[in-house]
Order: structure tokens, then sequence, then C-alpha cells
């Protein structure tokens, strides 16, 4: 239990950092050390399966690729951001966690434990036989994702 | 097979960046209508004799073998099905001329077929969890097609619409995840049977206020509308006409209807928060349409307004209410379209969005000032044209509800929506033709095609009312009345 606490509250303080801290790179290291320790969570709670997606495609792939990005692109001046993220974004994780102290206990206390889950049986088992048609719509997602890269990345004739 | 709805479009889509590659235009241009084109025969005349008995559960057979894959169809998400396929063959026609200048064709097919196959996703999946897959599947290609012209405001309303947008898709994932802790289940069958016998007033509260919030944003009913009248302005016309003439009712009203319909139930508190979030929507929005210069912006708050009436017939629950919101969902996809479309004609001829540099168009784009006009009387609920129909039906199931200040509200919203689709008239096609615009020329050939078929639809169906209600209306309603009725009896609703 105080393990899970301790890596819940960083995983909330990496979160905020990652927002907070001005440095794209810092932000990037920093949402990654959200993901490990959401993976090593995810570990503690025994759903090795999805810790170690979590781990290696969060933590691991997108922040490589974020790093990559981040390399590629070139600074061109200062970006003047606007200073009503830097109070109300603490504002309103501060009412946030109030309702969340005072609502989500009493809640997932009344939640029933489940006595079957989706990671009942092997991870192959919930994969192909369990949820077959999300794996439909994940494929459909990363085409959209690629296809968004391709379109947002294209580079424009001189007639267009 | 309805397994064709998502394949199609997700192989044709997977195909086109390499077939691009050959050809830049005419292939691209020539697959993704076929697409629609299919798809939209299918549902009419396959679709419809596979639900002659009653709906449907199907599982996918791949080399003989069973696949854990169940898709149901039924007279509402058929009804969907079509909407989503007649609207998109405009579109694609149009996208034939419009797209030209925009360039990477193949691409911008990809995304538009990626879109569909998300939207047709959502309307055939029988859980929760794909319910958002393909919700996220048409979100993330939406958000690409809205920046695709690349330009500042393109990208800034892009990156709005995705900031929103993921907030909505966290509301609508943290109430499924609570819905699953509570019954263990997602397939919309077994989450209403594991409410059934559990005592969770509050947690399902809990849920339905998400849900109101998540699919609320992605419907952009007012307060949750501040990213469409940025995001649908800024995209390519025909992005515009598929976000407000359809990504909104199936991510939004489709998705929102089926969940309360059938798997949390309608109570009468929900209908009420339903009824009066779609009153506020009908008249704030007509209110800021009328003080936009910009004409796609006029639309787009026009569009929040008249979702408005779709959830306000919705929410009231009443056989009735439900035919003429689903009614108006059919009428105002595509009068929308097409108004949209016709703004993208007006931008290509002009350059200019702004109403006020506008004036005497008709003179010179008379199939575009025609259609439009008919769209915009349409959408005020004009007679005989198509939205008035729909606006009766739903005015007459407020009265007959005693719900009269509703009923009223409606009426004189339908006023105010006549009055600023007079002044795009006025502003736009009529009075002295501005010097500027001597030279313009009407759209070409593709793009007026596509609005007269979306002009003569929207008088065809003002026509024949009462065959299109027999035909598509009316079963989808008697899905969602049946749904209604068999939660209220078995949850003492």
């Amino acid at each position: 239990m105080t393990l899970s606490i301790g890596l819940l509250v960083g995983l909330v303080a990496f979160s905020v950092a990652a927002i907070l801290v001005r440095d794209i790179l810092k932000a990037a290291i920093c949402l990654a050390a959200a993901s490990l320790l959401l993976g090593i969570l995810f570990f503690v709670m025994k759903a090795p399966y999805i810790g170690a997606f979590e781990i290696s495609v969060v933590a691991g792939l997108i922040t490589v690729l974020f790093m990559v990005t981040i390399a590629l692109t070139k600074a061109e001046g200062d970006v003047r951001e606007s200073k009503l993220a830097a109070w109300a974004f603490p504002l309103f994780f501060a009412v946030f966690l109030i309702i969340d102290v005072l609502v989500m206990k009493s809640l997932i206390g009344k939640i029933p434990t489940q006595t079957t889950t989706a990671e009942g049986g092997s991870f192959g088992e919930a994969l192909w036989k369990g949820r077959t048609f999300d794996l439909v719509a994940q494929i459909g997602v990363i085409f959209a994702g690629v296809f968004a890269v391709l379109a947002l990345f294209r580079k424009r004739s001189k007639d267009e | 097979m309805i397994f064709l709805f998502i394949a199609l479009p997700l192989v044709v889509a997977g195909l086109l960046p390499l077939i691009g590659k050959i050809s830049k235009k005419v292939l691209p241009d020539i697959l993704a209508n076929g697409v629609f084109f299919v798809l939209l025969c299918y549902a009419v005349f396959v679709g419809r004799s596979l639900i002659s008995k009653g709906p449907i559960v199907q599982q996918l057979i791949w080399l003989g073998e069973p696949v854990n894959i169940h898709m149901a169809l039924d007279a509402f998400s058929l009804f969907m099905l079509f909407t989503v396929a007649l609207v998109g063959l405009c579109v694609g026609l149009y996208s034939i001329d419009y797209m030209e200048h925009y360039g990477d064709k193949a691409t911008y097919y990809a995304l538009l077929l990626i879109m569909l196959a998300g939207m047709n996703g959502l309307l055939i999946v029988t859980d929760l969890f794909q319910v958002y897959l393909f919700l996220e599947m048409a979100a993330i290609a939406s958000y690409a097609l809205v920046a695709y012209g690349l330009g500042q405001d393109e990208l800034e309303a892009s990156f709005k619409y995705l900031m929103l947008s993921a907030v909505a898709s966290g509301f609508i994932v943290i109430s499924i995840a609570i819905l699953f802790g509570l019954t263990g289940g997602l397939s919309f069958e077994s989450v209403a049977a594991g409410l059934r016998g559990l005592d969770v007033k509050y947690e399902v509260g809990i849920c339905t206020a998400l849900f109101i919030f998540g699919f609320g944003l992605k419907a952009a009913l007012i307060p949750f509308h501040a990213w469409l009248p940025d995001a649908h302005p800024s995209a390519p016309a025909p992005i515009s006409a598929m976000l407000s003439g359809l990504l909104i009712k199936v991510s939004g009203i489709y998705a929102l209807t089926r969940i309360f319909l059938t798997v949390l139930g309608l109570t009468p508190a929900l209908s009420t928060i339903l009824m009066y979030l779609g009153v506020i929507s009908i008249v704030v929005a007509a209110f800021l349409a009328l003080g936009q210069r910009d004409i796609k912006r006029m639309l787009a708050y026009s569009s929040i307004s008249q979702v408005g009436y779709i959830i306000l017939g919705i929410g009231l629950g009443t056989p009735l209410g439900i035919l003429g919101g689903l009614f108006h969902l059919l009428n105002h996809a595509l009068a929308k379209s097409l108004l949209f479309l016709n703004s993208g004609s007006i931008q290509m001829s002009t350059g200019t969005r702004n109403l006020d540099e506008m004036g005497g168009l008709a003179k010179r784009m008379p199939f575009t000032a025609a259609t439009s006009l008919i769209g915009s009387l349409a959408i005020a609920g004009v007679p005989p044209l198509n939205g008035f129909w729909s606006k009766l039906i739903i005015i007459v199931a407020l009265v007959q509800a005693k719900m009269w200040a509703f009923a009223l509200i409606a009426v004189l919203a339908s006023v105010l929506t006549l009055w600023y689709y007079l002044l795009i008239q006025r502003k736009a096609f009529f009075g002295q033709l501005n010097e500027r615009w001597r030279d313009i020329k009407e759209a070409p050939f593709w793009m007026t095609l596509s609005t007269v078929i979306l002009g003569l639809l929207c008088i065809a169906i003002g026509i024949l009312f009462s065959l299109i209600i027999k035909t598509w209306v009316a079963p989808a309603r008697d899905v969602l009345a049946n749904a209604a009725q068999t939660m209220i009896g078995a949850r003492g609703l």
C-alpha cells in the first residue's frame, strides 16, 4: 500500500512537472518518468502485461520519438507564452485534488471487486480471443496517426 | 457482411498512399468515391434486407473460422450508416475539384476514409470500450483534416479541437472504466444487465454526468461548444461538411443516445437535463450566429443550434420526439453539408469568407446561390422543405407532452434561424454585384454537382417526407423507443 501511494505521488508530481516546466526536453523526460512509475504501479497491482506495454511503449518508444523530434526542431526566437497556465493549472489541480479526496474514496469503496477481469486467462487469450475487435480499431488509430503525420508534414508544391 | 462498413474504407485508406505514387489525382478520386458509393448501395439494398426481421448480431468469419468480432445492426445504426454514406459520397464528389489546390489528395482521402471507418465502426459496435476506440479513430483523422490547409488558423483551430476533444475522450473513458468496475463487463448488454442487479444510483449518476460532458463536448452542445466555431470554419469546406454534417452527430448524438437509451436508461432527470441542454444550445447559438460576419462561422454556430433541436427531440424521450430528433438529424446533415460546401465554393471563387465583402454573387454563381437558398430555407424550417417537417414533428411532440415553454422557444428560435439565414442570402447572393467579383465564375463541375444533389435531396425529402419517415426514420425510432421501454420495465425507472 505504502509503495503504491509512493508511486502514485511520484506519478502525479512528474505529470504536473511535465506540464509546468518550460523546456520541452525536460517535459518529455518528466513524462517518461511518470510513465515509468505508472508501469511499475501496474506491476505492483498485478497487471504485468499492461505494465510491460506502458514501460516499453510510453516510457520507452514514445520518449525516444519525442527526443528525436525535439532534436530535429530548431529554436526560432522566443515564443511568448500566456501567463494564464502558470496560475490556472495549479488552481484547477488543487480543486481536482479536493474533489478527489472528498469523492473518490467512497466511490471506489462502493465498486464491488470483480472475480473475472480482462486479464483473467493468458495475455494471448485476452488479446486474440477476448478483445479481437479492439485490434481492428487500434490498427485504424495507428493508420490515422501515420496519415496525420504524412498530411501535416507534407511538402507543398509551388502551385498549391 | 456488416464488417464491410469498417474493412472497406480501412483497406482502401491503407492502399491509397501507395496508389497515390502511381496516380496523384484520378485513381484516389475514383477509389475514395467508389468506397462511399459501394457503402451507400450496401446500406440501401443489403442492410435493409439484413434487418428485415429485426436487429441482428453478426460474428466475423475469417477463412472459414469464426473470429471474436461481433457487430450489431439495427434500424437505428443502419439509418446512421445510410446518412453517413450519403453525405460522405457528396463530400467525396465535391473534394474531386475542391482539394486540387491543397495537394496530396491520396493522403487526404486516406484520412477521410479512416474518419469514415471510425464513424461506421462506432455505429456497429456492441461494446463500450470499442465505442471509445472508434471514436478516437475518427477524431484523430479529423484533427489532421482540420489542419490540412497548414495555415496558422487551421493549425490553431486543430490544436484547440484536439485539446478539448482529448478532455471529452478522458471523461468518456473514465465513465467506461467505472461501469466496467461496477459490472465486470463492457458489452452494452452485460453492462445493462449488470446494473439491473446493483444498487448503484450515485455511481451511475457520476457515469451519466461524465458521459454528458464527454459526448456533449463531441456534439458541441452549449456550454461544451468552444472548439466548434474555430474548428469547423478553419477546415477545408468538405471537411467542415463532414464534421458539421456527420461527425458531431455520430460521435456525439448517436453515442449519447445509444448509451443512454440502451445501457443506462433515460431517467426523467436525465431527460430534463438533455432537454435543457438542447434548448440552451438552440437559443444561445442562434444569437451567437446572428452576430457573425464570417459565413462559415455563422454556419458553425447554426450547427450547434440545430444539434440542440435534435437533442431536444431525443431527450424528450417520447416516440414522436425521438422520431422528430432523428429526422432532423438526417435533414440537418444534408442541409448543413450543402451550406458548408457552398461556402467552400464561394471562398474558392472570391477568396473571402466575410459576408460584408460579398454581394450579388447569384449573378455569377447561380447554382451555388440556388442550392444555398434551398439549404438555408430547409434548415430554417420553411415548408415544404425537409427541415420544416422535422421541426414540426419535434414541436408537435413537445406540445403533446405539454412542454409549452420548450415548444414556444423552439418556434421562436426557428424564426431567429430564418433571420440569420436570410442575412447570408441577402449579403452574399442578392443585391448589387460587388465590382470585385465581376470576373468570378460558377464552381467547377464536381463541386456544383454535389451541391445540386444535396439541394435536390432537401426538396425530395421535403415532398416525400412520409415515405422517408416510413422507410428509414420510424424503424430507427422503434428501436430506440423499444429499448427505452425495456429499460424502464427492467429497472423500474
